[in-house]
Formats: C-alpha cells, sequence, structure tokens
C-alpha cells in the first residue's frame, strides 16, 4: 500500500514524528482535498512499520513519548522494502469506475433517465476540470512545478473522462439495445472446468 | 440586465428540398460580464449563433436584442456601426496583416475609423502589453508564434474598447499550452476588464475556463451548465509548505 511506502519513503529521507510524517505526506500530494491521510492511519502504519521491522525509534532524538512526537527512522529492512516498490511499475485504477456502475444500475432498474445522468455527471466533470484549472493556475511554476504536474494529469483524466461521455451518449441507444449483462447462475454442484459464475443457492 | 438576450431565435440556410435547419429557437440571456463557452458536435450550429449574435447574419425568425436594443430590423448602416462599436470578433484563424507589425495589426480597426494613428498605436499597445507582448511591439506576424498572433488577434478584437467579445474556436489551431493562455487570457478579459465573452470551443479543457456552459445540438440548446468561481483550499496548502519548512 502507497501510503505506507510513502513513510519509508519519507523516514528515508531524514528521521521524523508522526505529526511530521502526516504533514510531508500531504504537500506530496499536493495538500489534504487530495489524498487525506488521518493521523490515526499514520500512527497504525508506523506501529505496523515496526513490528516488521521496517522501521524504529530514533530514541536519542529524545522528543517525548505521545505517539505524535515519537521519533522514527528506516531500517536497513525498510530500505530493501522501499527499494523493491521504487523499482516496479504501477496500474492505476482505471477500471473501477463508479459512473458506469450507476450508469449500469440505471438501466437495469429504469429507475433513472440515463441521458439525465450523463448530463449530471457532465456538469460535474467540468466544475471539477473548472476547479483543477483554477487551482493549477496559483501555483508558481518556477517552485511548484510538482503540484503543477500532478494537476495536469487530474487535467487530463478529466478531459478524457468527458469525451468519454460523449462517447456513451452516442452509444447509448446501442447499449440498450443490447441486452444487459447477466451473471450466470447454474444449479448447486460443482463447477465445471474452466467456468466461472455464480451459484444458487450460494455455498456455504 | 441581459447583455444579450434572444427569443426563439432560428435559422434555416437555403431554400426549397435543401434547406437546413442550423437554429432552432434559441433562448438564451447572458448576463453583463459573464464567460459563456458554446459547445456541442460539429454542424448543431455554434458559428450560426455567434454570427446571428454579431450581426454578421440575419436570422429566419426570432429576435436579438444587444443590451435590450433588437438588432434584427436594424438598417445595415446602424448594424455596421453597432458591430464597430460594441462587438470584438476573434477566429480560429488569426486574420493578421503579413506586412504589419502586431501594434498596427492590433490598432487596424481604430486607424480604419479615422483616429489618429498616434492614437491607435498607444490604445493597441496597451491592450498587447497587457497580454505580455509588450516585447513584441513591432514584430511581423510571421516572427510570432501561433499563441501570440492569436493575443495580437485578441489584442485587435479589444482595440475598440467593445463590450461584447465573440470567440470562435480561438484555441482551435494553437498547442495545448497556448490554448490555455488564450482561455485563460479571454477569462481575464472578462473578469479583469468587465468584457461579456462568449466563446465557442469543443475543447473541454478550453471550455472549463468559462463561468457559464451552453451546449448545442441539433441547433437546440440541450442543456448548460454553472461554474462556480470558489478556490479550491489552494492558501491553505501554501501554508502548510511553509509550515513544513523546518
Ligand atoms: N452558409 C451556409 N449555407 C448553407 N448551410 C450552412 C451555411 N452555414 C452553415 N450551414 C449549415 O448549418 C449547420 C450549422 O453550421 P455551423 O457552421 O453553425 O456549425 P458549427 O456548430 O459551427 O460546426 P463546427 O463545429 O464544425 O464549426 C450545418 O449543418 C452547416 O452545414
Ligand atoms: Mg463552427
Amino acid at each position: 500500500m502507497t501510503v505506507r511506502h510513502a513513510i519509508l519513503g519519507l523516514l528515508a529521507q531524514k528521521p521524523r514524528h508522526g505529526y511530521e510524517l502526516r504533514a510531508a505526506f500531504s504537500v506530496v500530494v499536493g495538500g489534504d482535498m487530495n489524498w487525506e491521510v488521518k493521523p490515526a492511519q499514520i500512527y497504525t502504519t508506523l506501529d505496523r512499520l515496526e513490528e516488521a521491522g521496517l522501521v524504529e525509534l530514533a530514541s536519542d532524538l529524545g522528543e517525548g513519548d505521545e505517539p505524535s512526537r515519537r521519533v522514527y527512522k528506516i531500517t536497513t529492512e525498510g530500505r530493501v522494502i522501499l527499494d523493491e516498490w521504487l523499482s516496479c511499475g504501477v496500474t492505476p485504477e482505471y477500471m473501477r469506475d463508479e459512473f458506469f456502475v450507476k450508469l449500469m444500475i440505471a438501466l437495469v432498474t429504469d429507475m433513472a433517465d440515463p441521458w439525465r445522468l450523463i448530463q449530471t455527471q457532465r456538469s460535474h466533470l467540468y466544475q471539477d476540470l473548472h476547479d483543477a484549472t483554477r487551482q493549477r493556475e496559483t501555483y508558481d511554476p518556477r517552485t511548484e512545478m510538482a503540484q503543477i504536474l500532478l494537476l495536469d494529469k487530474a487535467i487530463m483524466y478529466l478531459e478524457a473522462d468527458l469525451r468519454w461521455l460523449d462517447m456513451i451518449e452516442t452509444r447509448l441507444d446501442e447499449v440498450r439495445d443490447q441486452p444487459l449483462p447477466e451473471p450466470e447462475i447454474r444449479k448447486r454442484g460443482r463447477p465445471r472446468k474452466g467456468q466461472t459464475g455464480s451459484e444458487y443457492p450460494p455455498p456455504d | 440586465m441581459s447583455i444579450i438576450s434572444t427569443e426563439n431565435l432560428s435559422k434555416v440556410y437555403g431554400s426549397g428540398a435543401t434547406t437546413v435547419t442550423a437554429l432552432e429557437k434559441i433562448n438564451l440571456k447572458v448576463n453583463s460580464g459573464q464567460f459563456v463557452a458554446v459547445m456541442g458536435p460539429s454542424g448543431c450550429g455554434k458559428s450560426t449563433l455567434l454570427h446571428l449574435i454579431g450581426g454578421l447574419d440575419k436570422p429566419t425568425e426570432g429576435d436579438i436584442k444587444i443590451e435590450g436594443v433588437s438588432i434584427t430590423q436594424m438598417p445595415d448602416d446602424q448594424l455596421t456601426e453597432l458591430r464597430r462599436r460594441k462587438i470584438g470578433f476573434v477566429f480560429q484563424f488569426f486574420n493578421l496583416i503579413p506586412v504589419m507589425t502586431a501594434v498596427e495589426n492590433a490598432a487596424l480597426p481604430v486607424t480604419l475609423d479615422g483616429i489618429k494613428p498616434a492614437d491607435a498605436y498607444k490604445r493597441a499597445t496597451k491592450w498587447l502589453e497587457r497580454f505580455e507582448l509588450g516585447d513584441r511591439l513591432s514584430s511581423r506576424p510571421d516572427q510570432l508564434s501561433g499563441g501570440q498572433q492569436q493575443r495580437v488577434a485578441i489584442a485587435r478584437a479589444l482595440v475598440a474598447d467593445p463590450t461584447l467579445i465573440l470567440a470562435d474556436e480561438p484555441t482551435g489551431n494553437v498547442d495545448t499550452r497556448s490554448g490555455d493562455e488564450i482561455a485563460g487570457l479571454l477569462r481575464d478579459v472578462s473578469k479583469q476588464y468587465d468584457r461579456t465573452v462568449i466563446m465557442v470551443t469543443h475543447d473541454p479543457r478550453i471550455a472549463a475556463y468559462a463561468d457559464r456552459i451552453v451546449f448545442l445540438k441539433d441547433g437546440k440548446v440541450v442543456d448548460e451548465t454553472l461554474l462556480d468561481r470558489k478556490n479550491h483550499g489552494a492558501a491553505a496548502v501554501t501554508r502548510m509548505i511553509k509550515e513544513i519548512g523546518d
């Protein structure tokens, strides 16, 4: 999980206490509104990392005992894990699309007008795109290029989603003419080789 | 008050068997100082709408009012006068005159209007400087990038101090980065200099700069959306960065 690796990385940079780690993570991701990690999550993660021997208390810095003031540093094992993480590729989450699921549910239930759904989503995305564009302009390219690049990514994603909505709109009639996806339900029994699907009644 | 209002505005091209309904009963109101993007698929009537609002073409039916005055029945000379005083046009192709410098191009509408060249250049220079072209005043179009040429064209549209700017695909012929610059500049024209701007685009990224998006399809307004100008906590992030800096 990324937060864990980010914590390892921030500790590889220098020893820090929990409060500072949270703030440092927030800055790296461009603010809490982009990716908020609660203090409790930081402290639990630090505990787990400590148990796994990836970080340890840097007691010599003696900043106090409450979780937020305990100073941690990375261990040799921690560096190995961090190094592994840094050396492999990342698949972004592009298949899990809430709007797509909403549209499908609207089509199967007939509870909402799909055209309206598309337009509502379009307005929503335009508002996000408007906000991202404005936020991007508040950054100074001489000192905040990293933040600008993150927003460029957000802007490109939003553009792609808006174009995708146009595409859905032009093909919606085809989707509605086709049978809507239904799982394959089989009688209870051993699954046949190479077959997927659900059983009814469900196995216990 | 609305600076523009259209009432059942319709435009049919051609006659007999080959008619094309480009616009059908458009009712649109635009408030003064608003930055409006008009979007929609190719052929849906975006350019036609802009041309009618700008008095470049006459509607088949319906009415257009600019600042409460109907322009549909206006005699041609009066309409030309109104266009010259109140409306500035920006197009996809910059249409600058190749043998003229940036300042001469930008000053053209007012020099043609009989204003003394020195005064005209002063006015043009003011806009070019606002658009960060102060050091390119005597460059000719072939010495400027596409984005810079479009900024000269926007300065030209503003030099006669119109209240309304109509832009048809102003970023259609420049790269993404210049497109952003031009869209941002048109927003400044609207917000900082208090002009009404109507911009046709099919680029979502560019439309996102506007206050309001009007969606056209088959000659009709099918939807619209208002965009809030809230500022997304950027100041808070800056504060945090400072806090952390040891
Ligand atoms: N002078 C004309 N004579 C006949 N038909 C025309 C004329 N101008 C436009 N049309 C037709 O009117 C319709 C609307 O055209 P318009 O140029 O307004 O579309 P648009 O939305 O600007 O398209 P695009 O995005 O491609 O620029 C189209 O079907 C077009 O073919
Ligand atoms: Mg057009």
